[in-house]
């Protein structure tokens, strides 16, 4: 039984590292990819790079 | 938290060196691309006082940026999948490589396919949520019919990996497109190829670094 609770242990902070790094890089990529500001501030500094990397644009 | 800043540490290498080789092979071949679209355009009077960077290397520097930090965001996923599935090396980083440019450039691509400066589209919001039902769906997909030995599961993939493009992205009623129809094929051309690169250069970089660290 000790056995098992500890592998179970290790597997759920496993998977909670790797969901906390997924969630870090879809925040990173969907928020250069989609964001829009008021003054397309934002938009004009990226412009290039989304067109480049196929997201939807203007 | 000691293996979750060793994922960071590594999908921030693999990020800036792919993005790095993405920022070079565009600054030859989309760039000008780009810049010749615009001279289709005509500045429309309320965008003439929005800030955006001088071209040059303000503009190239953003774009340098977006492609090391998105590089960072996509090796991330990688970096945690294989994590997760205790993979390490090459070879499975070039297949997690290639998922993501299934993924995230080829499945959106083939309802919207990547844009020169003053084409034509449907309103933005709808596009956007097109592509990112389509990424998602693409990716449960995959998953269903690659890494899943159930016969239901498998066929459940194959239906997703279908079903964005069954729906259709959302076109205008009349495309219009400012650049001539050559310009814009080759930039389609380009941009797949330079992404492919990319991703593939993402992937195996990601699984190589992942050989150097021991998780606990």
């Amino acid at each position: 039984m000790k056995t098992l609770a500890a592998s179970t242990a290790i597997s759920t902070s496993k998977f909670l590292t790797g969901f906390t790094a997924i969630v870090l890089g879809l925040t990173i990529v969907l928020g250069l990819g989609f964001l829009q500001d008021a003054n397309n501030t934002l938009h004009n500094a990226v412009h290039d790079g989304r067109h480049s990397a196929a997201f939807p644009c203007h | 938290m000691a293996d979750f800043r060793k994922l960071v540490a590594i999908s921030l290498l693999a990020g800036i060196l792919a993005g790095l080789l993405l920022s070079v092979l565009q600054h030859y071949q989309t760039l000008p691309l780009i810049l010749a679209a615009e001279q289709f355009e005509t500045p429309s009077a309320e965008h003439v006082h929005d800030w955006q960077p001088m071209d040059g290397w303000q503009r190239n520097g953003f774009t340098w940026l977006f492609n090391g930090l998105t590089g960072f965001g996509f090796a991330l996923l990688i970096s945690a999948s294989m994590y997760w599935r205790d993979q390490r090396d090459y070879l499975p980083g070039l297949g997690w490589g290639l998922a993501g440019y299934l993924v995230f450039f080829v499945a959106p691509s083939l309802g919207l396919p990547p844009e020169l400066p003053g084409t034509d589209s449907a309103e933005l919001h709808s596009r956007q949520a097109w592509w990112l039902f389509t990424a998602a769906s693409t990716a449960m997909g995959l998953f269903g019919l690659v890494l899943t030995k159930q016969r239901g599961l498998q066929i459940g993939g194959a239906c997703l990996l279908a079903l964005p493009q069954l729906v259709g992205a959302p076109h205008p009623e009349v495309a219009h497109a400012l650049a001539p129809e050559a310009l814009q094929q080759h930039f389609v051309l380009l941009t797949a190829m330079n992404n492919a690169i990319f991703w593939l250069a993402l992937g195996a970089l990601s699984g190589r670094l992942l050989r150097k660290v021991t998780f606990q």
